[in-house]
């Protein structure tokens, strides 16, 4: 263990550019990195990561609170999203949900028969939701492709995949956002235990979890004012009509709907995906007294906010033992957070997301070696993900040849490197994240709670390749829906055949680009005399071609 | 008319991509005959379903004759008077209704407590497991339908032969043996309106994959080339559900007209796979109304419009759904069910034993019950896909698509007809 913490630090000391002699030239590891720990380069940017050192840059990229970036700030006041509150959302929730029952009323009052779902959907707030939805995900494509913090932007996506929500579930529609502003976003690369609460406290993970619902069983609310049914409902609480024949049969119903136990799905999931990892040594036993630690966790009625909420008439105060700990009986909200403190802390939690953590930046199947550098540095220093990242950024195998351009782009990847390769500029319309949605990945939309795949096999095949080739051959048309491209800035028009080759090499894949590739599109240009054509061909062979779908 | 290059980039070659185009040569897709080796009579088909997320086996194929059952899901149960009887004993939730005639001409049947002899709960690794075909061992590298398709070389000729329909290719079908990924068949291939150009672009991007030395770059690619260029030579009409079949609207309907589509190319496809999520009911599921009822009608009329637009072609056709695992037998405290042991499956077609509920039925006895609360397998689901395989496809060799596994036709459930 010492011999492993000493090689730490003197490798740590060590100066990178003496390590990467004789590996990768400081232009390839300014690639690389721009690859990894940015949604590619930009035109310019390898040359300037190189000139000031590529290590200075990402030590630079691990504290982006110390990174000034007035133009991501302009861009973002273009988006009326985030001038919602927590409360404005749960407000719009209930005016979306009051609109859609009024519009169903009365078309049943109209046609005696139940409208479509999406026809009652139509109303004015349900429209403005939905508008909100698209600009939730086109955000985080605006964010990926200009903000200058491109390391905090690459981990909001790791750690959204990780603590996945699914968007299109009800209430997390209006959850969401804040989702990601304020439970994610403040916390990427602070403690994961900090993090690991703050999504468990979040309604989003609540919702979409189910655990705003779970309670110990034969426990009632102490008020029937806002039955937890209700909330369902758009929170307006039960109002018992004066018949009271009905007015009886409806209390029957809310009594039915009522929760009346606990509900395993938050507690199985925090375990296998968020913590330990589905062979981190739990049982279904562990998964049961977990549900049990957190009944009563749960979600305060829209009209009072939405957020978090403690119902200790639902906890289950009883004694409870997990992963062979005792939590002895008579604790209430606190012994959930003690629980999740213990699993942020665990040996399997930290395997487990270092794992994961370097199945992102370095391989898709990681070697040992990153792994273990990045469990020591979770040791060192109590779960700082900021220092358990600096550990990947240094690790060998971070740089090994082997791991350079090995990992294939995600959807969203491709298509932000590609705006980023061609400068292209986002508008605040949602069609830029159509885009991503097209290729397969719409964000928020992973339906199942362990988040898009990181693996090439799930993102390469077939059809997938086809609809990149497709949405390449329109970026350098000029037709990517959603943001304007100048080419003209980008590659001077030619009609000397190398030196287009060569400009499009140098712009979108930092001259990276394979002999092969390069004596592909020369031959592909051979008989195209305009020289604006051959451009948007070399462009579209290059963005659609095999060497740009590696990072 | 000598399309020159410069008018394939001037009539728009590269900027095709605009949303609201209606692309191209292959939705229309194939129906003439192709290949003349290719005969469909000769190519038994297998369609493949997964329910992800876990599907409630119990509220979808009702042992309604059990009183354990309504005494368990006091909330979720379907009454009695409700349930579409098949035997006296199991039934259809009533959201299935339109499966019935098929029940009754005996070319559906449907196996119950099925499912993994692996215990785990994860959703995760429960698919994993289905779809590897090796539960319990996670490293195995490919799905069993590819290695059924690697080991079973007599159809390997057409890119089509195995398509899983949805942006990602599946575990199912990972492998090295060449497969298909479709979303859309309307939009498969390069969105160029003039052929020429079209044509033209593609061997370029052809040529660019070539050279890729990954190999699931090279070969994902190549498979696309060769299925773009197949299609291609396919007489371009709109396609029309026959006998007027009727696919609901949505993902799981608009998977099955494809399907059909395809299979009635006679493109050789042999292998489909299609999958769809909402099966997780964790609250309020409902009973013969509500959430659960609303997917199950969804594959109920997605299923029968296939059946009736297939027609006679039917006879060469399996469909085959599957899920994870089952439901707890209990219902939960939010009105729906957590996550079970085993589950049912349907099998549908010409060649289906059908019109029986299969598998040995363990009952809801507490006592037999799988770690004391979930419904116990008692038909290894390797057992009813190695009987499709064998008995439908042919296969000889099940051993090396189910490794550390002979499927004993002893033990197969008897889905497919002697």
């Amino acid at each position: 263990m010492a011999v492993v913490a000493l090689a730490g630090i003197v490798f740590l000391s060590a100066s990178p550019t003496v390590r990467l002699s004789g590996q990768l030239s400081p232009r390839d590891s300014a690639v690389h990195a721009l690859n990894r720990l940015a949604y590619g380069p930009r035109p310019g940017d390898v040359d300037r990561v190189a000139r000031g050192g590529v290590m200075r840059w990402i030590d630079e990229q691990l504290a982006p609170e110390r990174i000034d970036d007035p133009a991501l700030a302009t861009r973002e006041r273009q988006f009326d999203l985030l001038n919602y509150s927590r409360e404005d959302l749960a407000r719009l929730y209930l005016d979306a949900q009051r609109a859609r029952r009024e519009r169903q009323q009365a078309q049943r009052a109209d046609s005696m028969m139940s409208p479509p779902a999406d026809q009652a959907e139509q109303t004015p707030e349900g429209l403005r939701a939905r508008r909100l939805a698209g600009q939730l995900q086109e955000l985080a494509v605006v964010r990926a492709a200009v903000g200058e913090r491109q390391l905090q932007e690459v981990m909001v996506d790791f750690w959204t995949n990780h603590f996945n929500v699914f968007l299109g579930k009800g209430a997390d529609r209006f959850l969401m956002p804040s989702y990601v502003q304020e439970t994610i976003r403040p916390r990427v690369l602070g403690k994961f235990a900090d993090l690991l609460i703050a999504t468990a406290r979040s309604p989003a993970m609540m919702f979409y979890l189910d655990n705003w619902e779970s309670v110990t069983p034969g426990s009632r609310p102490p008020s029937p004012a806002f039955p937890l049914s209700a909330m369902r409902r758009g929170g307006q609480g039960v109002r018992f009509p004066r018949d009271p024949m009905r007015a009886d049969s409806l209390r029957r119903r809310a009594e039915q709907r009522m929760p009346q136990g606990i509900n395993e799905n938050y507690a199985r999931e925090l375990m296998e995906l968020h913590t330990l990892g589905v062979d981190g040594g739990y049982s279904q036993r562990d998964v049961i007294e977990v549900a049990r630690i957190f009944t009563g966790w749960s979600i305060a009625p829209p009209p009072r906010g939405g957020g978090f909420e403690f119902h200790d008439w639902a906890h289950d105060r009883g004694a409870k033992t997990v992963l062979g700990v005792a939590f002895p009986a008579g604790h209430g909200e606190d012994e959930a957070l003690r629980l999740l403190t213990l699993l942020a802390s665990s040996p399997a939690t930290m395997h487990h997301v270092s794992r994961r953590l370097c199945a992102r930046f370095v391989a898709d199947d990681p070697p040992d070696g990153c792994v273990d550098a990045a469990v020591a540095a979770w040791q060192r220093t109590g779960g700082d993900i900021r220092e358990v990242l600096r550990a990947i950024f240094h690790s060998p195998d971070f740089w090994a040849a082997q791991n350079v351009r090995a990992k294939v782009k995600t959807p969203l990847e491709f298509v932000v490197s590609a705006v980023r390769a061609v400068r292209a500029d986002p508008d605040t319309t949602a069609r830029l994240a159509q885009v991503v949605a097209r290729l397969g990945e719409p964000l928020y939309l992973h339906v199942a709670p362990d988040g898009y795949p990181e693996r090439q096999e799930d993102w390469l095949n077939s059809g997938a390749l086809l609809a990149r080739m497709n949405a390449a051959v329109a970026i350098a048309a000029g037709r990517l829906p959603g943001a304007a491209v100048d080419l003209d800035s980008l590659v001077p028009a030619t009609a000397d055949r190398d030196a287009l080759v060569a400009a499009v090499n140098e712009a979108i894949l930092a001259g990276t680009m394979s002999e092969h590739t390069k004596t592909v599109i020369r031959d592909q240009l051979s008989d195209i005399s305009d020289p604006r054509q051959a451009r948007a061909l070399a462009i579209g062979l290059a963005l659609g071609g095999p060497d740009f779908q590696r990072q | 008319m000598t399309i020159t290059r410069r008018v394939f980039v001037k009539s728009g070659g590269l900027a095709l991509f605009s949303l609201g185009f209606d692309p191209l040569f292959l939705g229309r897709a194939a129906y003439s005959a192709i290949r003349p080796t290719v005969r469909p009579s000769d190519r038994p088909t297998l369609v493949c379903l997964f329910q992800r997320g876990a599907v409630d086996g119990l509220n979808m194929i009702v042992p309604h004759g059990e009183e354990l059952y309504y005494r368990e899901r006091p909330r979720i149960a379907v009454p009695r008077g409700q349930v579409v009887d098949l035997d006296g004993h199991f039934g259809l939730h009533p959201a299935l209704a339109a499966l019935k005639p098929l029940w009754d001409n005996k070319s559906l049947a449907a196996v119950h407590a099925v499912g993994s002899p692996d215990s785990t709960r994860s959703h995760f690794d429960a698919q994993d497991y289905m779809e590897s075909g090796t539960p319990g061992l996670k490293a195995t590298p490919d799905g069993w339908l590819n290695r059924y398709c690697r080991h079973d070389q007599e159809h390997a000729d057409t890119p089509f032969r195995a398509v899983a329909f949805g942006p990602q290719l599946p575990r199912i079908l990972a492998g090295s043996a060449p497969t298909l990924a479709i979303d859309d068949l309307q939009a498969f291939g390069l969105r160029v309106p003039q052929e020429a150009a079209r044509d033209r672009l593609t061997r370029a991007f052809e040529a660019l994959y070539q050279g890729a030395t990954t190999g699931l770059l090279a070969s994902s690619s190549q498979e696309g080339f060769d299925a773009v260029q197949q299609l291609k030579q396919a007489n371009p009409t709109q396609y029309q559900p026959a006998n007027g079949a009727d696919y609901p609207r949505g993902r799981l309907g608009r998977g099955f007209l494809q399907i059909a589509q395809l299979i009635k190319a006679d493109v050789g496809v042999q292998i489909a796979f299609l999958d769809g999520t909402g099966w997780d009911t964790h609250v309020n599921q409902g009973s013969s109304e509500g959430q659960l009822a609303a997917r199950l009608k969804d594959l109920g009329d997605s299923l029968a419009a296939f059946a009736t637009d297939l027609g006679e072609k039917m006879r060469d056709v399996v469909v085959l759904t599957m899920s994870e695992f089952g439901r707890t037998i209990h219902e939960n405290g939010n009105i729906g069910t957590d996550h079970g042991h085993a589950t049912a499956m349907f099998a549908l077609g010409g060649p289906v034993n059908g019109g029986k509920v299969l598998g040995r039925w363990p009952g809801l006895d507490p006592a037999n019950r799988f770690e004391g609360r979930d419904l116990a397998v008692t038909t290894d689901f390797r057992d009813l896909f190695g009987e499709i395989l064998a008995r439908h496809l042919g296969t000889r060799d099940l051993a090396a698509v189910f490794p550390g596994f002979a499927p004993d036709p002893a033990r197969f459930p008897g889905a497919i007809k002697a």
